[in-house]
C-alpha cells in the first residue's frame, strides 16, 4: 500500500554503474526494486527506460538502438536519428529513447526514469 | 451468480494450454539433406548451380521490421532443437504445441509439382528426426503439397500412424486452383480417414499475386461477389493509407461503397496494429490509420450482413464507428437493402440523433447537395 509518506519521499536514488563504464552507444540493464531498467548513453546523454515493452512486455531495452524511417514530400524514405530509436526485439515497436514515446503514435509509452551523475557515478531515480 | 476468480495467466487455467500455430524456422538448408528419390538430383544435384537452388518462391515483398533487423525473435534466433521450442513455449506460457513449418509456408507455390511433393516428404522427415522423435511431448503437423494430391494422400497415409503427428498442414497461400476444386477431394478424404484436422495457412505476398488466377478457377459468381467487394476495398484503402493519401489530401472525403460492414473494423484494427509495429512502411502517416478514417472516410451500408443474427449489425456498426456509416440501398440491384429493414436493426440500439445521421445526416454533410 502506498502511504502519504511514501509519496512524499518520491523515487529513490539507485546506483547504476560508474560513469567510465558506460561509453557512448553503450547500455546497461539494472534491477531496481523488482523492475528492470535500461540505462543508455546516447552521444553523451543518459536515458533510463523500463525494460518492459508497453506493447506485450518484451525486453525492449535489449533491442536494437537505431534510426527510423521518415518520408520526404515525394514519399521517398529517409533514415534519421540513427542511434536514438529503441526497437523491441519481439515485434519491432519503436520508441524514442529520450521520451519513451511510441514512434507510431499509439497510446503506448515506455516509462522513463531520471538519471543523474554524481562524483563519476550514475544513479537512476525509481 | 458464482463469483468468477480473476485469472491473470494462462498458466492458472485448468486445461492443457495448446498453441495451435507455432512455427519452426527451417529453410531449404535444413530440408535439402532429407530430400530423397529422383528429386534429390533436382535439388541437391551434382552441379553447384542445382545444389544452390532455392525452390520456394517469394513475391519479393520485404517485411520492414525483419529486414531492418528490428525484431530478433524469428529472424536471428532459429529453432534448431526441441530445447529451442521449449524456450518459446516457456516464454508464452503454453503446455503444448503442434509445430507448423517455416519456409514450407510457400510450398503451395513451388512451381515443380514433383519437387513440391518431395519437399513435403523431406520436411516431415526433418520434423520427426529433429523434433518429434527427440521429444515425446512435442507434436507437429505433417505437410502435404497441394500440387500433387495423389502424393499428398500417400504422405497422409504414411504419417497417420505417427502418434506425434497431430494434424495435416496444407500450405494454402497461392494455391491454384483454389481449394474447392475436386482434385483436392482425395486429400480431404485421407484426412477424414486418418482422423486428422487439415490446417490451411497462407503466406502473404504469394497469396496476393495469385488472386487473379484464382478468380478464373472460381467458375461461379457467389465466391467472387462475396470476396471481391470487401477485398478490393481492403486493397485500395490499405494502399491509399500506406502512401499517405489522407496526409496529401486532408480535405478529400472518401466513400467506400457496397461491401457491407464487418470488413471495416477488422481492416482498421489490423492497419493500426500493423502500423504500431511496421511504421517504416507508412512513414508519411503522422497518426494511426483509423484516426484518418474516423475524420474523413466513409462507408455505405449495403449489403448489410448478419441481419438474421441478433445484435450483430448494431455491434458491428459500433465497432466501425456509426459516424462514418451512410445508409445505401443499391436499388435496383439484385441484393438491394430496404431502409426500414436496417432501421429495425438500429432502433433501440442507437439514439435518434445517431440513427438520423446514418439515414441522411452524414450523407448531407459528405455529398455536395445544393
Amino acid at each position: 500500500m502506498t502511504t502519504d509518506a511514501d509519496a512524499e519521499r518520491g523515487p529513490t536514488r539507485h546506483y547504476v554503474v560508474d560513469e567510465g563504464d558506460l561509453d557512448e552507444g553503450e547500455r546497461v540493464l539494472v534491477e531496481v526494486e523488482g523492475r528492470e531498467i535500461g540505462v543508455f548513453n546516447v552521444d553523451g546523454e543518459l536515458y533510463a527506460l523500463a525494460n518492459h515493452c508497453a506493447h506485450m512486455g518484451g525486453p525492449v531495452c535489449e533491442g536494437g538502438l537505431m534510426g527510423y524511417f521518415t518520408a520526404d514530400d515525394d514519399g521517398d524514405l529517409r533514415y534519421e536519428r540513427d542511434g536514438e530509436i529503441l526497437a523491441c526485439p519481439w515485434h519491432g515497436w519503436e520508441f524514442d529513447v529520450e521520451t519513451g514515446a511510441h514512434i507510431a503514435g499509439s497510446k503506448y509509452r515506455l516509462p522513463t526514469y531520471d538519471v543523474t551523475v554524481e562524483d563519476g557515478e550514475i544513479y537512476v531515480f525509481a | 451468480m458464482a463469483a468468477q476468480t480473476a485469472v491473470r495467466s494462462v498458466e492458472d487455467l485448468d486445461t492443457t494450454v495448446v498453441d495451435a500455430d507455432f512455427h519452426l524456422t527451417e529453410g531449404i538448408e535444413e530440408i535439402r539433406p532429407y530430400v530423397d528419390g529422383p528429386m534429390r538430383k533436382m535439388l541437391v544435384g551434382a552441379s553447384a548451380y542445382s545444389g544452390g537452388v532455392d525452390p520456394y518462391p517469394s513475391s519479393g515483398d520485404l517485411h520492414p521490421s525483419v529486414v531492418t533487423g528490428r525484431t530478433r525473435v524469428f529472424n536471428e534466433e532459429k529453432l534448431e532443437t526441441p530445447a529451442d521450442v521449449r524456450e518459446g513455449m516457456d516464454l508464452l506460457g503454453t503446455d503444448r504445441v503442434s509445430l507448423d513449418p517455416g519456409i514450407q509456408l510457400a510450398l503451395g507455390m513451388v512451381h515443380h509439382d514433383q519437387v513440391a511433393a518431395a519437399l513435403a516428404t523431406a520436411y516431415n522427415e526433418y520434423l520427426l528426426d529433429t523434433f518429434l522423435d527427440e521429444d515425446d511431448d512435442l507434436y507437429g503437423s505433417a505437410v502435404v503439397a497441394p500440387q500433387r494430391p495423389d502424393l499428398a494422400v500417400e504422405e497422409i497415409d504414411d504419417r497417420a500412424g505417427e502418434s506425434s503427428v497431430a494434424a495435416v498442414f496444407l500450405p494454402s497461400g497461392g494455391v491454384n486452383p483454389p481449394l474447392g476444386d475436386r482434385r483436392y477431394d482425395p486429400i480431404y478424404e485421407a484426412c477424414e480417414r486418418a482422423d486428422l484436422p487439415l490446417l490451411l495457412h497462407n503466406v502473404a505476398g504469394g497469396a496476393m499475386t495469385s488472386f487473379p488466377i484464382q478468380h478464373q478457377a472460381f467458375g461461379r459468381h457467389m465466391p467472387t461477389h462475396v470476396v471481391a467487394h470487401p477485398m478490393q476495398h481492403m486493397v485500395n484503402l490499405s494502399h491509399m493509407m500506406t502512401t499517405g493519401v489522407p496526409e496529401r489530401f486532408p480535405d478529400l472525403r472518401l466513400v467506400f461503397q457496397e461491401a457491407g460492414l464487418g470488413w471495416v473494423p477488422y481492416l482498421l484494427n489490423r492497419l493500426d496494429y500493423e502500423f504500431y509495429g511496421q511504421r517504416q512502411d507508412a512513414p508519411v502517416l503522422e497518426r494511426p490509420p483509423s484516426e484518418y478514417v474516423d475524420e474523413q472516410w466513409y462507408f455505405t451500408s449495403q449489403p448489410v450482413e448478419g441481419m438474421d443474427k441478433p445484435g450483430y449489425v448494431a455491434q458491428t456498426i459500433r465497432l466501425m464507428g456509426e459516424d462514418n456509416l451512410m445508409f445505401a440501398s443499391d436499388y435496383p440491384h439484385h441484393d438491394f437493402d430496404h431502409a426500414d429493414d436496417l432501421l429495425r436493426q438500429l432502433t433501440g440500439e442507437f439514439d435518434r440523433e445517431a440513427i438520423e445521421a446514418i439515414f441522411g445526416g452524414t450523407a448531407t454533410e459528405v455529398y455536395r447537395f445544393r
